[in-house]
């Protein structure tokens, strides 16, 4: 695999095989629900046969076998400005990638390849030819030799500029160092997390949070539980209720210690060794204890920079920062079928002012106005008819989901009921839902509290959130459609909510004054329609 | 040299005083008849289908009739006559400007909205017309921008949605080759402070 022999159909190292057998792997265990079936099938017909059972070992066999064939038709050709990759064993696909397309080259390393020295490519190209532009298991001087070529080949000519950056991730990139060796050789380092704050990232975790609220309420109605498990745990629980409250805590206590240990171990899987630094015009970032991956975004690709909390990550004062680039090329797709995300750059966790830092990295001299910090000052308030809006979309959400419910118990008993029962329980619903009504209201009232937007000549900053707080900032020259609309309660008030649309997704700002929303759209218009600058 | 003058916000070009162009008028007849056609078929599947379920059952049938299709057939005709006169208010409020630098299009009754997607954002565009479309002459114009779900104006005669779409396919063609696109993108879109002396 001489990385100079350009020209010539080669295939990858035979450590491949392991990936494609993942591909297989994980293409299965994506449909779950044809699998359990099949697995309930086959878990049937053991049962009456158990000849059976040999499908298993045959289906193992079947899966291992098509790793190596498509190991064997993975051939792939690198020429001076292209990439052709051929691939499949019924269904044959061919690429031919030109490198002026590829937005970036992102690099996977499971712990195999790790050990052998080899990188999984992946060519971002951002259109629907993400699956197929990858490479499997290649050495890195082959790595490095797609980078070198695919640099010569941006259109703006970064070739220049990018090399000075010393882009190429030569030296750590041949051999396998340990993550947490020192990426001097890389750029400069921006950031980097320390195992404690791996662990804040970890306790942060939104699943971790859940299953403490409802394992502290299932402590609360072990009754219930315990008739509802009987027929499955009867042991387990009738243990379980039957032991002491000493026993009984110390129970709670090692689940608890059980799920922090998953998420804790799950942080470090993902973020170990996390590191982002510039390289040139390009950010990237590596992370991960056994696979490690990287991301590369170059700077003018940023389309909107979303900076979020959860409850817990605001109590340690902490965010995370979201770097989103293009979801589509031009002439790739395009339709929104082919919409592909393409690879986000990550920064899981951050402190306020290392945010705003990075801000003026990824934004450059504009937007100098904007602000990512939800407590900023700046943010201004939407209209209070926010609140009475929310309250009523919520409250007739509440009562269209409820409904269907209320039917079924009214219909559920074979007699039909008494007049009085049917007038009583329908009284009860309607009260229930009146009650609610308060609660939504302050539901409402806490999320207009935290709506809000800040603009500068460059770009506009929206705020919104429930718990926690989310900021999405974005330049007026990335826009892509800008929209203003009004419901008959805007109307009426002479609000509106502005719409703009990025080439990753969309930011709103709901219930602005319509002259405010119009400027804001005309403005926009003016921002994207004078600039001479790529958006991507 | 590149100069880029600032623009107060009041001399911007707004929408308020734009001339908004009309759908085709036959565009309301296209819609009607459509729902005509869908209230049709709706009607004779579920007629179809409880005949299915009764199987031809005169007495279970007759026990329908009682009970089931003087309410259906209200319903349906409400949705018939909503679907009929409905055009007739919401056409006349759909419309659509084109500017030198983009295009915009307006919809809807209760819940208004206006659209403005500039030409040098746009990745491609698409005319397309469906049987009833081309019995009434009438072409719909989508035009699709990076990352969403293309803007689709509906009932334009079949030569204003072709024209349109030349025009815009001819914006996006300019907007692309216009001098100063890769002069002046690499260097202000770097980060502030560049590594290289």
């Amino acid at each position: 695999m001489n990385p100079s022999a350009s020209g010539a159909w080669q295939r990858t190292s035979p450590f491949a095989i392991a990936f494609f057998i993942g591909r297989t792997v994980r293409s299965l265990t994506r449909n779950i629900v044809q699998l359990i079936a099949t697995f309930g099938a086959l878990a049937v017909l053991i049962e009456r046969n158990p000849q059976v059972a040999l499908a298993i070992p045959a289906g193992v066999l079947a899966i291992v076998a098509a790793g190596v064939l498509r190991y064997w038709f993975f051939r792939f050709r690198v020429d001076e400005d292209r990439i052709h990759i051929r691939q499949g064993i019924a269904r044959r696909t061919a690429l031919d990638l030109p490198f002026d397309r590829v937005q970036g080259i992102n690099v996977e390393r499971s712990l195999l390849d790790r050990i052998l020295g080899l990188v999984t490519v992946g060519l971002d190209t951002a259109g629907s030819a993400a699956v197929e532009g990858q490479l499997p298991s290649v050495t890195s001087e082959l790595a490095d030799d797609l980078r070198t070529r695919i640099r010569a080949h941006q259109p703006t000519g970064e070739a220049a500029e990018g090399g000075v950056g010393d882009g190429r991730v030569a030296p750590s990139e041949r051999v396998a160092r340990p993550p947490s060796a020192p990426a001097e050789s890389l750029g400069q380092v921006v950031h980097q997390l320390s195992p404690g704050d791996i662990v804040r990232i970890g306790l942060a975790n939104r699943n971790l949070v859940v299953a403490a609220a409802v394992l502290g309420l299932f402590g609360q109605s072990m009754d219930f539980a315990e008739d509802r498990l009987r027929p499955t745990f009867e042991s387990a629980s009738e243990a379980f209720v039957g032991a002491s409250g000493l026993v009984q805590a110390l129970a709670v206590v090692s689940l608890v210690l059980a799920g922090l240990a998953i998420v804790l171990s799950g942080a470090f899987l993902r973020y170990h060794g996390f590191t982002l630094w510039r390289e040139g015009a390009a950010y990237r970032t590596r992370a991960g204890l056994l696979t490690q991956r990287e991301v590369v975004v170059e700077t003018r690709r940023v389309q909107q920079l979303s900076l979020s909390h959860n409850l817990v990550m605001r109590l340690l004062r902490r965010h995370r920062l979201r770097a989103l680039p293009a979801a589509t090329l031009p002439g790739q797709g395009g339709d929104a079928q082919g919409v592909h995300v393409a690879e986000v750059l990550e920064v899981p966790l951050l402190r306020g002012p290392e945010a705003e830092d990075l801000r003026t990295r990824l934004f450059g001299r504009e937007g100098r106005g904007l602000s990512l910090l939800p407590q900023t000052a700046g943010f201004r308030r939407v209209s209070p008819h926010y609140v009475r809006a929310l309250t009523l979309r919520i409250s007739s959400t509440m009562a269209l989901v409820s409904l269907p419910f209320l039917v079924a118990v009214l219909m559920a008993p074979a007699e039909p009921l008494p007049g009085g029962v049917v007038g009583g329980v329908v009284l009860g619903a309607l009260l229930v839902w009146l009650a609610s009504i308060p609660v939504a209201a302050l539901i409402a009232w806490v999320r207009w509290r935290r709506q809000g937007y800040l603009h500068d000549d460059d770009g506009l900053a929206s705020r919104s959130g429930f718990l926690g707080r989310r900021v999405d900032a974005f330049l007026f020259r990335k826009a892509q459609d800008v929209a203003v609309s009004q419901s008959p309660l805007q109307a009426r008030k002479g609000l509106a909510t502005l719409r703009v649309q990025l080439a990753c997704g969309k930011v709103v700002v709901p219930y602005l004054e319509l002259g405010v929303a119009s400027r804001l759209r005309d403005y926009a218009l003016y921002r994207v329609e004078s600039s001479q600058r790529r958006w991507h | 040299m590149f100069s880029n003058p600032e623009v107060p916000h009041e001399s911007l070009p707004g929408t308020d005083d734009l001339d908004w162009h009309p759908l085709h008028q036959r565009f309301v007849r296209r819609l009607q008849l459509g729902a005509v056609v869908r209230v049709l078929v709706i009607g004779a599947v579920s007629f179809a289908a409880h005949l299915l379920a009764t199987g031809g059952d005169s007495a279970a049938l007759g026990l329908l009739v009682d009970r089931l299709l003087p309410a259906a057939v209200a319903g349906l005709g409400f949705f018939a006559t909503l679907t009929i006169v409905w055009p007739v208010i919401a056409v006349p409020r759909r419309g659509y400007v084109v500017r030198e630098n983009d295009i915009l299009y307006r919809t809807g009754v209760l819940w208004r909205s206006v659209v403005a997607v500039p030409f040098n954002r746009v990745q491609h565009t698409k005319v397309d017309s469906g049987l009833l479309d081309r019995r009434f002459g009438l072409a719909n114009l989508s035009v699709f921008p990076a990352g969403a779900e293309g803007h689709k104006i509906r009932g334009l005669g079949a030569d204003t949605a072709e024209r349109l779409r030349v025009y815009v396919s001819e914006r996006i063609e300019a907007e692309a080759t216009e001098p100063g696109d890769e002069l002046d993108s690499p260097s202000p879109d770097a980060a502030p402070t560049p590594v290289h002396p």
